[in-house]
């Protein structure tokens, strides 16, 4: 065992996510023997969906865990993002690109916020978050008058659906291409830039940065910033993949990103994070929200067994650390 | 005084690399109180740990009211009678002051606390000690000194029959100080046995009856305190044996041009109107007892911590360093004395930790220059002789001494000309510590200028061109190392100040 360990192509790629891509193959092979009919491009194209604004999450609070803070906002924030974007278009008649720009802003926004909160001012990540998911649900209900709101579909008389080939063309899934380019992008920002470096450097031992003559708070407000970008982007799939959206949700979504983190090998103790892990976590939630759905069960069995691999993965890394020292 | 009540003969304590305590010796009779004295890390705290069960001897025997006794831990000490008052208090603030006397051993009434019993109980434990303070007062409400107050009635509480101080006067104005002797020689009079752990000579001579000094981890002896000069027990506590070759001038040029000049520096209570320059090429070396506000000197003019004032020169033009940032920016590199918290990240790569002060010029556009950073990492590995597998080992898995020249490396590379190396040798062993020493003088010799603050003595003389010696805030001394010797410095150390 130490010894494939030591091998460097299993080094580079990591052991434990190799383990994981391994446990996501068998889980995908599972349901398929289990579920007739669960293999094929149709299923695919559902999971993938989910992938999408999921990856988009993760991919976000990574960022915010590296720091060794967290975020829970990140799922109402999305909704939020949704609402203002879509009652915009639906009831002020804005042309698309600005809603999907207004949707990105105001996850930037929220991101400024959070970040400025944790770095400049000193509050706690998790009452910060925790305040502004609440803000976010409010936000969102308050603008759309507590009503639902619904993204033009595909053939949207007024040509407004034109969004939706973000998602897929035809058959051809546009979005997982669009995905695997930011993947690209944040892997490469998280392990060779400037930002990178220091945000999990202060996530490791943030006071020893500091007194490198490092403006740590930039880079920690940073993180929270890109995380809420992303968010508003996550926003723009979710409705590409769903349409409707409803004020005052949106929380089961962040234990699953977080779900997603942790399983791929990001500590919550901060420093150390996988962009490449989070993705694959990403595949293994997405994968088992569709196989709970197909097994004719409902979210709130999801919900248990999102809850309990956070604990259980969280608990893997502590006791490694403590190992460790 | 009475009879002896506690022995501890022959103790012995090693820690890996470290032999803390050398057979000590130390007795102590009912109605004494007993100076416990020694240069920083002489082994004062270890031994007192060693009596109340933190660490458990290697060998040797305490003997306590006639019996061999052994304690696992300070409830067992707790328990026999042996109790130790804290340098650092040990309180809740949220609680009330009952509430933390008897905190762990609540009275109940049922299943309920009951806090009427703990609040006579309180105020019955003060009036024996002549204290006024409300057993129903919050704790943070209080100042220090009768917080310590409170520490002291809670040390009572256990029926104590042996209470340890350690440095309770350290954080005291000079009525609560009375206030503490009153409690003592009250103590005293009720035939406790009482150890005090102390810097403050004047104390001594004020409070103790026998004093017992310690070096290096060793018995020295024991005086009466009647009998002896304040010069007799600093002669104890550094020794006649000088065992490392000292400085004996200075190597710097009297026209080296002054790099950094600090005027009047304050900043709270351990930095008081700070004054010093120092110049190109030069070591300067800061002399002083734990708590004498060395490293809050440098801490605050690194820009660690705010600063209440001030002014800072660098090459004789006035700089404003609010943050290590601006101290950076400036060439001002700090070493901090704890390493793992202050110094490095050690679940990150040496390359890493190298590169940290200076990424900027490691980065081309977006991109960190992976390259040319292991490139100059590497090549401090060797100038340095770094010992490591490679560049891409975590800091984490190297010894002190390497893990100390990674923090070196950090500067050099960023190509700093002042450094501020805060205890640069400890927690390293003996041949790495050498190594610094040689690595610091090199780097003198090319024209860096270092403060150097150090508890240990023979640092101080063998490495300092120039020594500037702090007690509780103040800077009380400037000598040359021509005039440099340990009673010299430590007559410094230890002036009070009124």
């Amino acid at each position: 065992m130490d010894k494939i360990k030591q091998n460097p192509i299993v080094k580079k790629l990591g052991f434990n996510r190799i383990i994981l891509f391994c446990i996501l193959v068998l889980l995908y092979v599972a349901f398929s023997i289990a579920i007739p009919g669960f293999a094929g491009m149709a299923r695919i194209m559902s999971i993938l969906n989910y992938v999408y604004f999921l990856g988009f999450l993760a991919l976000g609070v990574t960022f915010v865990i590296a720091t060794g803070g967290i975020d829970f906002s990140i799922g109402p924030v999305m909704f939020c993002c949704a609402l203002i974007g879509g009652y915009s278009l639906n009831t002020y008649g804005v042309p698309v690109i600005v809603s999907i720009l207004l949707s990105i802003l105001i996850g930037f926004l929220f991101g400024m916020f959070n970040g400025w909160l944790v770095a400049f001012v000193g509050v706690p990540p998790f009452i910060v978050s925790m305040a502004s998911m609440n803000i976010a649900k409010g936000l969102g209900s308050v603008f759309t008058k507590t009503q639902s709101v619904s993204w033009p579909q595909l053939n949207d008389p007024d040509g407004r659906g034109w969004f939706r080939n973000l998602v897929k063309v035809g058959d051809v899934p546009t979005g997982l291409i669009i995905f695997a380019v930011f993947v690209i992008i944040l892997f490469i920002v998280m392990n060779n830039t400037k930002p990178g470096r220091y945000i999990l450097s202060l996530g490791s031992n943030k006071e020893a940065v500091r007194l490198s003559g490092v403006n740590v708070r930039k880079w920690q407000m940073l993180a929270y910033v890109i995380c809420g970008t992303l968010v508003g982007i996550a926003a723009i799939f979710f409705v590409s993949a769903y349409t409707t959206v409803q004020p005052g949700l949106g929380d089961t979504y962040n234990n699953e990103a977080i779900a997603s983190c942790v399983m791929g090998g990001t500590s919550m103790a901060g420093g150390l994070a996988s962009i490449g892990g989070t993705v694959i976590g990403v595949f293994v939630i997405s994968l088992l929200q569709e196989g709970i759905m197909a097994l004719r069960m409902t979210k709130e069995v999801q919900m248990i067994i999102t809850g309990l691999i956070v604990i259980i993965f969280v608990y893997a890394d502590v006791s490694a650390r403590r190992r460790k020292n | 005084m009475g009879e002896v009540i506690l022995t501890m003969k022959g103790i012995d304590k090693s820690f890996p690399g470290v032999h803390a305590l050398d057979h000590v010796d130390l007795e102590l009779k009912r109605g004494e109180v007993h100076a416990l004295m020694g240069e920083n890390g002489a082994g004062k705290s270890t031994l007192m740990k060693v009596l109340t069960g933190i660490y458990t001897k290697d060998s040797g025997t305490i003997t306590f009211e006639g019996k061999e006794v052994e304690f696992h831990n300070t409830h067992e000490a707790q328990e026999a009678g042996i109790v130790i008052v804290h340098q650092e208090l040990n309180m809740v603030g949220d609680l009330t002051v009952a509430q933390n006397i008897f905190i762990g051993r609540e009275f109940k009434k049922g299943i309920m606390i009951d806090d009427k019993k703990m609040i006579t109980e309180s105020r019955k434990l003060f009036d024996e000690l002549h204290i006024n303070i409300d057993p129903k007062a919050k704790m943070s409400d209080l100042t220090v000194g009768k917080q310590q107050m409170c520490e002291i009635a809670k040390a009572i509480s256990h029926k104590a029959k042996v209470i340890i101080f350690d440095e309770p006067s350290a954080a005291l104005t000079e009525k609560e100080i009375e206030d503490l002797f009153a409690i003592i020689r009250d103590l005293r009079a009720q035939n406790l046995g009482i150890i005090y752990i102390s810097h403050r000579m004047d104390e001594i001579k004020v409070i103790t009856d026998r004093v017992t000094v310690m070096r290096d981890g060793a018995y020295v002896g024991t005086l009466i305190t009647n009998d002896c000069t304040k010069e007799d027990i600093i002669n104890m506590m550094v020794g006649r044996v000088i065992y490392e070759e000292p400085k004996t001038k200075s190597m710097v040029p009297d026209d080296a041009p002054v790099v950094l000049k600090v005027e009047h520096l304050n900043a709270g209570k351990m930095v008081q109107d700070v004054s010093f320059e120092l110049r190109k090429g030069e070591i300067l070396g800061f002399s002083g007892l734990m708590g004498a506000g060395r490293t809050e000197t440098a801490r605050a003019l690194f820009g660690a911590d705010p600063k209440t004032s001030g002014d800072i020169y660098i090459n004789g033009k006035k700089v404003a360093i609010h943050s290590p940032q601006d101290a950076v920016r400036n060439g001002i590199g700090y070493l901090s004395e704890d390493r793992k918290r202050y110094g490095i990240v050690v679940q990150k790569t040496i390359t890493e930790n190298s590169t940290m002060a200076t990424l900027e010029k490691y980065t081309s556009g977006l991109f960190i220059n992976k390259g040319e950073e292991k490139k100059i990492t590497e090549q401090y590995i060797k100038e340095l002789a770094t010992k490591t597998p490679s560049a891409e080992e975590l800091v984490v898995n190297l010894s002190g001494g390497n893990q100390q020249k990674v923090v070196i490396a950090k500067w050099l590379v960023r190509n700093c000309d002042i450094l501020i190396f805060d205890e640069p040798t400890r927690g390293i062993d003996v041949g790495a510590k050498n190594e610094i020493y040689k690595l610091m003088n090199r780097l003198a010799a090319e024209g860096k200028s270092i403060i150097m603050i150090s508890s240990e003595m023979t640092e101080i003389l063998r490495m300092s061109d120039r020594i500037v010696v702090m007690c509780e805030g103040k800077k009380t001394g400037e000598i040359r190392i021509e005039d440099a010797t340990q009673e010299a410095i430590m007559d410094k150390a230890t002036r009070d100040i009124k």
